[in-house]
């Protein structure tokens, strides 16, 4: 088990920085889960983790002791790769066996952790199947088994599931979850979906273009996100952002957001809001967090999506766009036409509109 | 060839293509079928014919009335009691099981070398790949120079003894083969090096990354992953170069000629001497239809296992 | 990959020895063909491996222009098996490539003559002397011994499984959506082939035209049996010069070496990419 601290860690690719100043650190046996899209540095990071890619400047420590100078083979590390890249050529007991093998274990006992690792994989019907052609279930715990059979302290998996259909994905998530319970490893998870981060991770790490925006648990991220990014990137649909002038009438401040209405601020918000030089200031809040009942915002009505329990509602007004997520139960808005709403005071998220940082409240 | 017409309906046009197309088709594997059939047939028929008579341009008929010296199969029997003819199997077998294995490794080390980056890569592989590029009789003339007992090879030698070495390698039985055997590797393990390396890159990279991170050193990595993943390639390319050892001609014979006396003797020079030089014809079209048979026999069954080991 | 300092230099000491050994042969027959006929005869059996005077003398001489150091002028000049060279590889490589790309489209989009795979590559299995006797009463009683078009003939049919497994891996690897587009526009099969798939193939014909032709330029044993003096290719003659006079063409048949053996070779290099697969028959690509 081992507590993984990442220090001003950063990677450049000639003129290209993959990744810049990186400061985070992973608990012991916690399910880290470093999310963001295509190209933003997780895998990078991952690799430096592994020992795949050196870093560029910045220190990676296992257990306090500083690993970049480790080799690969020896910093005691699991990795699934995104294809398994399981030993297709071999049979499936070769597979868990290669590791035992490639560090001088003995023969007996191999056979006895090969027996007892294929019993908790139920991969003892076949283990002597050679590995190519199998289902790609069975191949993601081959994959997790061959690692884990060396009992590492720390795994690795690189977006494992994004080869899988979209039916199997759930499943295979949640066998993933209970076996990391089982191993109690420290696991390091990259993915883009953040479906899957929010549903297995202990916390999550947003990344965006090679730089670390958020760092928390899934409800911290969902209800407090860092910037404007990180709020429209979790949730599906992700979080409304809409522009808006602060204005002051009598003891009221709200923040008006032209065509559509005025949001009453709260006293926490009203303290947050004095940080900003300027009377611009962005509007945040979740679909999911509409008010049908309310009055207050007036958008029209675009698309009208019924997905079965739920029902996204598309709106827009001038360049606004926004959208809301309503339970199939409640009367629907109809399409083509104004509807008024309301949203929550304590839902509602400010954002400084030029840098997309969120801006908290300094009293409670 | 024009009246070949796709005029169909677009409906159709996922049929059309098989059955319109067949005809061109036929018409273009026309000439091929026929230069082959044109080098197959006759010289296989005219062979048969040929080698159960006592035939030779020298006898003053034309080949047609061959029959008239007729002697069944005298011709074969002849051969397997022909010492000069087994001599020069022999030798040619002694040259492939040195040569391949010799060449095999070179080139599977040279791959090795050459799987990473480096600086200078593309220049250095492009040379390694220039002595295979060398006309063949050429490069027989350019090793029959350097074996010379005056030349470079033996200069190179005197740089490590302290009387000068004036081996003379093509006038002994046993260094002529050697200085043959030497050009053939010169020559052909550039074609090692290429194909070997071209299956190596073929390896798939996270195997090898993946072997790495459960511990693996080099050398398993080698042995375990890398070599039994090539093994098809490997195949392939000892199939090609055994295939052509055993043709082994214009190097070695402008080398040596064959000598001394039947010292570098192989199967191609031996029955090229009895063609040229003794002029029995008839008996050298028993021996080509001897080996005729013998590779046909073998090469069918590499060829099934060929294709059931890629079913599997 | 990083690789520790001590396995890099092994890497280049090792490699730059094998590329030492791959070139010096070729860099001394060349440097030979510039030798004058002074430094060749001077201490008798001593070849030395530079030029002190380099001279174009030796490809002057093979050319008829002998030179007052030489004892003997030759019978042939080399202007003719040059020629001979150049004529029967090119024909060899017309023939070959003509018949070989009209099959491998055959095969590749219709499915036509599906024995020629294996009948090609029997033919490549086959010492060239196993068949040449009957080649050589055919030829003769057809008149073409000693003959241009005898001679490209064979060569034609020699190196027709080449071009044929070359074309018909690169008309595999072409997507058939270009082709099917100008189908549906209603243009014939022959005209789709002809004015489509043939411009597009442009790169992959020139890189198999010319490893056909290497092929057929480095041949010497089916010259050698099928030739006599008129059509000699280089090869031949350079062998046949040996018999009269010793010692003194030395750099005359170096010149002549150079002169064989330099266009192949920068060929070679221009078409390296496709050499695994042409020598593969398509087994492997690059």
């Amino acid at each position: 088990m081992s507590e993984i601290v990442l220090e001003s860690l950063g990677k450049t690719f000639g003129d290209f920085t993959a990744l810049a100043d990186m400061n985070l650190t992973i608990a012991n046996g916690e399910f880290m889960a470093l999310l963001g899209p295509s190209g933003c540095g997780k895998s990078t990071t991952m690799n430096m983790i592994a020992g795949m890619l050196r870093p560029s400047c910045g220190a990676i420590r296992f257990n306090g002791q500083d690993v970049v100078d480790v080799p690969m083979a020896k910093r005691g590390v699991g990795f699934v790769f995104q294809n398994y890249a399981i030993f297709t050529h071999m049979s499936v007991r070769e597979n868990l066996a290669y590791g035992l093998r490639a560090q001088g274990v003995p023969t007996a006992d191999i056979k006895k952790r090969i027996q007892a690792f294929a019993e908790l994989l139920q991969l003892e019907s076949m283990l002597n199947r050679r590995a190519a052609g199998l289902s790609v279930n069975i191949l993601q715990r081959l994959a997790i088994g061959r690692s884990a059979i060396l009992e590492p302290a720390i795994f690795l998996l690189d977006e494992p599931l994004s080869n899988v259909d979209a039916a199997f994905r759930a499943v295979m998530r949640s066998e993933l979850k209970s076996l990391q319970g089982q191993f109690g490893q420290t696991m390091v998870y990259v993915t883009h979906d953040q479906l899957e981060a929010m549903t297995m991770a202990d916390r999550i790490a947003v990344m965006d273009h090679g730089k670390l925006l958020q760092v928390g648990t899934p409800l911290e991220i969902y209800n407090n996100p860092a910037d404007t990014f990180v709020a429209k990137f979790i949730g599906a649909p992700g979080m409304n952002i809409l522009q808006g002038r602060l204005s002051q009438s009598a003891d009221v401040a709200s923040v008006g957001v032209p065509g559509v209405g005025s949001i009453p601020l709260s006293p926490a918000l009203q303290s947050a809001v004095r940080q900003l030089t300027g009377p611009e200031v962005q509007v945040g809040f979740r679909p999911e967090q509409v008010n049908v009942a309310g009055a207050g915002l007036t958008m029209h009505v675009g698309l009208v999506e019924r997905i079965g329990a739920r029902t996204i509602v598309h709106l827009e007004r001038g360049e606004t766009t926004a959208k809301a997520v309503l339970p199939a139960d409640v009367a629907l808005p109809k399409a083509q036409s104004d509807w008024t709403f309301a949203v929550p005071q304590e839902d509602i998220r400010l954002f400084d509109p030029k840098s997309g940082q969120a801006l908290k409240a300094r009293t409670h | 060839m024009t009246n070949v017409s796709t005029m169909t309906p677009v409906a159709d046009q996922p049929e059309a293509p098989a059955k319109s197309g067949a005809r061109l088709g036929l018409w273009l594997t026309l000439p091929a079928q026929l230069l082959v059939l044109f080098i197959a047939l006759f010289p296989i028929l005219m062979q048969v014919y040929i080698s159960l008579t006592d035939w030779s341009p020298l006898d003053g008929i034309p080949w047609w009335r061959a029959h008239e010296l007729w002697i069944g199969l005298l011709n074969y029997s002849d051969l397997i009691a022909d010492s000069r003819f087994w001599g020069a199997m022999w030798r040619t077998l002694f040259v492939m099981a040195v040569c391949v294995p010799v060449q095999f490794l070179l080139g599977l080390g040279l791959a090795v070398l050459f799987v990473d980056d480096f600086r200078g890569k593309r220049v250095l592989y492009s040379t390694l790949l220039v002595p295979m590029m060398v006309v063949p009789a050429v490069a027989g003339y350019m090793f029959f120079m350097l074996f010379q007992s005056g030349g470079p090879v033996n200069d190179l030698l005197s740089i490590f003894t302290s009387d000068p070495v004036r081996i003379a390698w093509l006038s002994d039985p046993d260094l002529a083969l050697i200085a043959v055997m030497v050009a053939d590797i010169w020559q052909w393990t550039p074609l090692m090096f290429l194909i070997l390396l071209a299956g190596m890159i073929s390896v798939p990279q996270d195997q090898q990354m993946a072997a790495i991170l459960l511990g693996a050193s080099w050398w398993r990595r080698f042995f375990t992953i890398v070599l039994p993943r090539m093994k098809s390639i490997i195949i392939i390319a000892l199939a090609i170069r055994v295939i052509e050892i055993f043709k082994i001609f214009d190097t070695l014979f402008i080398m040596t000629g064959g000598g001394p006396g039947v010292a570098t003797e192989t199967i191609s020079v031996y029955i090229y001497k009895v063609t040229q030089q003794e002029l029995i014809w008839s008996y050298v079209a028993a021996i080509a239809l001897a080996i005729l048979i013998v590779l046909s026999v073998v090469s069918v069954f590499a060829i099934k296992r060929m294709q059931r080991g890629q079913e599997t | 990959m990083q690789r520790s300092i001590s396995f890099e230099v092994f890497r280049y000491a090792v490699i730059l020895a094998i590329v030492a050994i791959s070139l010096v042969p070729t860099l001394w027959m060349i440097s030979m063909a510039f030798k004058p006929i002074a430094e060749w005869s001077a201490a008798g059996a001593d070849l030395t491996w530079w030029p002190r005077n380099p001279t174009l003398d030796n490809f002057r001489f093979i050319f008829g222009q002998s030179s007052t150091d030489l004892i003997v002028a030759l019978e042939r000049t080399a202007g003719r098996p040059i020629f001979a060279s150049l004529l029967t590889a090119t024909l060899g490589t017309v023939i070959a490539m003509t018949a070989g790309t009209s099959a491998a489209y055959g095969l590749s989009r219709f499915g036509q003559g599906g024995n020629l795979p294996l009948a090609l590559i029997q033919l490549r299995l086959f010492p060239p002397m196993a068949v040449m006797i009957p080649v050589m009463i055919m030829w003769s009683f057809l008149g073409l011994i000693d003959n241009w078009f005898g001679l490209s003939l064979i060569y034609g049919i020699v190196t027709l499984p080449f071009a044929f497994w070359l074309m018909k891996t690169f008309f595999d690897d072409m997507p058939r959506e270009i082709e099917d587009a100008a189908l549906v526009e209603g243009c014939t099969r022959w005209r789709v082939f002809v004015r489509i798939t043939l411009p597009m193939m442009r790169p992959a014909l020139a890189s198999s035209a010319l490893f056909v032709f290497i092929l057929n330029w480095s041949d010497y044993l089916i010259a050698l049996l099928l030739t006599t003096r008129d059509w000699a290719t280089i090869p031949v003659y350079m062998a046949s010069l040996s018999s009269s006079m010793t010692g003194q063409l030395y750099g005359a048949k170096a010149a002549l070496g150079v002169i064989a053996a330099v266009p192949p070779i920068i060929m070679g290099i221009a078409i390296q990419k496709h050499l695994v697969r042409g020598l593969t028959f398509g087994a492997l690509k690059e």
